[in-house]
């Protein structure tokens, strides 16, 4: 028996270190990113429909908790919107939250990174000498109900969030990473 | 498989690089049954526009990097579908404007409760003008019985399809019930199956395989000509009482809107005299066909359509019939308000023994329409020659037509006729219309008019 616990326990361990492995944070003048190498979202039929010319929208929370990993302190949320360029065969990027702010990628591994770099929050607010967690996630958005957070003064805040204390439908895709435990004063500033 | 409608106005060429198109196969609103038109992977333009001047898209659809991009057609993959005035209108709206996600998603949710579809997904392809796309609408429709195509004629009797059509993903399945008393020498009755799908990764390829299984009937005059031919005769096979048919095929666009189809057909004639040996019309298929159509404003529509097919039996195949048989058609369409012309010509000819299916013939419902087909060719003829002239206002026809079949070595004797009816369409494009008219043999002595009416044929 306990053999089998201890391999359940490494097992855990290791799935948790790979998921601490998965999202980093970096710190600007200002804000907070975070950096998710292995982050794939824009794989399959989405890649598929991009391609084909259509749009995938996709909605993106970074919160970071102080204390334990349930107490959020500080929330963004976006809404990205990947297009492909049929002629160019480059992807786009546009960041609903202020429609001007665009990103040309070559390749979809690029507008991943762009989009998850385009998504901070402000470093001032992180408290000294806590344990913090980053938490990123990401859903795809369902297509019927794609536009309803936008209006034409841009996305909706407030809906988004509402959208994200919601559990995701079954169809919806969806990527939960998170940082190991870190302090901000750890933070180097890049 | 494709036409294309251009604009013919220099000016507008000259100061708008755009070519917009919408992709129409059938004709323009004003001319196809009540709501009702033909739309599949063919092209049409309608006019030219420049970025410039082409309609912004809403601020809400310039996500979509694409929507700097000019729509220069819409078409569906793979199929033909039937759709409502209204939807057409709603594509000729996005046709020459730029791509406007929300547009397009509206349009195909539109069209998918139109053709009860699972599901209508576009597709943007790179147009052949640099900056414009082509709209490729694809439709997942799990199920279809489609409205049955029929004819009736005076001298012939009934020919009709009922079919039915089941999609999965890219794969289409069609099955159809056939009885036709019409078009061929032969009176035959029985299935055709067929199966067709894209090649993933391109709209330009086509593959098909289809399966048919027939039984045939003669008609007195056919009996006794054939036990009248002489053993010179290049008649092939002689009368069977069945025959099947299984034929892949694949279709390659080579350049819109010209098409080849290639494949071959493996056809096994059961003989009238059980005794007797099967014989087999193993053929390789090669069919060339151009579509095409202009519209310079609402009012002036044209549309050409010319293809060539050659059919060849030959003994790499196993064919125990040896033939060559070559087809070619061409027809012309004019329309300018609510006047119409449409010339048709059709060309045979038949090198070796064929078969009755194979053979020509002239005095049908299509073809020099008055004629019995039994008086001018019992067993249809290897040579084919013929040409129509139809005119129309608003859905009155008038038509001449002029042919002849015959065998190669005896002489040509050309027939005429002419008629009058009512028509919502032309010829092939006619799907969903429907067909009232009474034919004339011109010639000397009694003559008896033939009554032809018919629906989706």
């Amino acid at each position: 028996m306990r053999p089998a616990i201890a391999a359940l326990a490494a097992t855990g361990l290791f799935a948790l270190t790979v998921a601490s492995d998965d999202l980093f944070v970096r710190r600007s003048l200002t804000d907070v990113h975070v950096v998710a190498p292995r982050l794939h979202f824009l794989t399959g039929k989405t890649l598929q429909r991009l391609r084909d010319g259509a749009t995938a929208p996709f909605d993106f929370q970074l919160t970071i908790s102080a204390g334990t990993k349930n107490n959020v302190i500080v929330r963004a949320v976006e809404r990205f919107v990947v297009s492909y360029d049929v002629w160019q065969e480059k992807f786009a990027v546009v960041r609903m939250s202020d429609f001007h702010k665009w990103g040309m990628n070559a390749s979809s591994n690029a507008a991943e990174a762009w989009c998850v770099d385009n998504i901070s929050l402000p470093a001032l607010k992180l408290p000294a000498g806590q344990d913090l967690w980053a938490r990123l996630e990401i859903r795809s958005v369902d297509q019927k109900n794609q536009s309803s957070p936008v209006s034409d003064s841009g996305i909706s805040i407030i809906s988004l969030v509402e959208l994200f204390s919601r559990p995701p439908r079954p169809q919806q895709d969806r990527w939960t990473l998170e940082t190991a435990a870190f302090h901000a004063d750890a933070l180097k500033q890049q | 498989m494709e036409s294309q409608m251009q604009s013919a106005t220099p000016m507008k060429f000259a100061l708008l690089p755009l070519i917009a198109a919408v992709t129409l196969w059938g004709q323009s609103p004003d001319l196809d049954a009540p709501g009702q038109h033909l739309l599949d992977e063919s092209t049409v333009s309608r006019s030219s526009n420049s970025a410039a001047e082409a309609p912004a898209a809403d601020s809400s659809s310039d996500i979509n990097v694409n929507s700097k991009y000019i729509v220069a057609s819409i078409r569906f993959v793979g199929r033909s579908y039937r759709l409502s005035r209204t939807a057409i209108e709603e594509m000729h709206r996005l046709i020459g404007a730029r791509v406007n996600t929300e547009a397009l998603t509206k349009l195909t949710s539109h069209i998918k409760n139109e053709l009860r579809a699972h599901a209508v997904n576009f597709k943007l392809d790179r147009g052949v003008q640099p900056g414009s796309v082509d709209v490729l609408l694809e439709v997942d429709k799990v199920f279809d019985l489609s409205i049955p195509s029929f004819a009736w004629n005076s001298n012939e009797g009934w020919a009709g399809i009922g079919e039915a059509r089941a999609t999965l993903g890219s794969n289409v399945f069609t099955f159809d019930v056939i009885s036709d008393r019409d078009s061929l020498v032969e009176q035959y009755a029985g299935i055709q199956a067929k199966f067709e799908r894209t090649v993933p990764h391109t709209d330009r390829v086509f593959m098909a395989f289809e399966f048919d299984q027939y039984h045939e009937n003669y008609a007195a005059a056919t009996h006794l000509a054939m036990a009248a031919s002489d053993s010179s005769s290049s008649l092939g096979a002689g009368l069977y009482r069945s025959r099947m048919n299984i034929e892949p095929s694949a279709t390659f666009v080579l350049a819109k809107p010209l098409t080849l189809t290639v494949g071959v057909s493996f056809e096994e004639l059961q003989p009238e005299l059980p005794a007797a040996r099967a014989e087999s019309a193993n053929v390789v298929v090669n069919t060339l066909r151009y579509r095409q159509s202009w519209e310079d404003s609402d009012a002036i529509v044209q549309e050409l359509d010319a293809g060539y097919n050659l059919r060849a039996a030959t003994k790499l195949l196993s064919s125990s019939l040896g033939y060559t048989r070559h087809a070619a058609n061409a027809r012309y369409y004019y329309r300018n308000g609510f006047q119409s012309v449409e010339i048709k010509v059709a060309l045979g000819l038949i090198y070796g023994n064929a078969p009755l299916f194979e053979r020509f013939v002239l005095g049908d419902s299509n073809m020099l329409r008055g004629w019995n087909k039994y008086e001018l060719d019992p067993l249809g003829g290897n040579r084919l020659a013929y040409s129509s002239v139809t005119y129309g206002y608003h859905i009155m026809r008038v038509f001449y037509d002029a042919g002849s079949v015959w065998d190669q070595g005896k002489p040509a004797l050309f027939k005429q006729s002419a008629g009058a009816g009512i028509s919502s369409g032309f010829g092939r494009l006619q799907r969903g219309a429907f067909l009232l008219a009474l034919a004339f043999p011109l010639r000397q002595g009694h003559v008896e008019p033939v009554f032809i009416a018919g629906m989706n044929f």
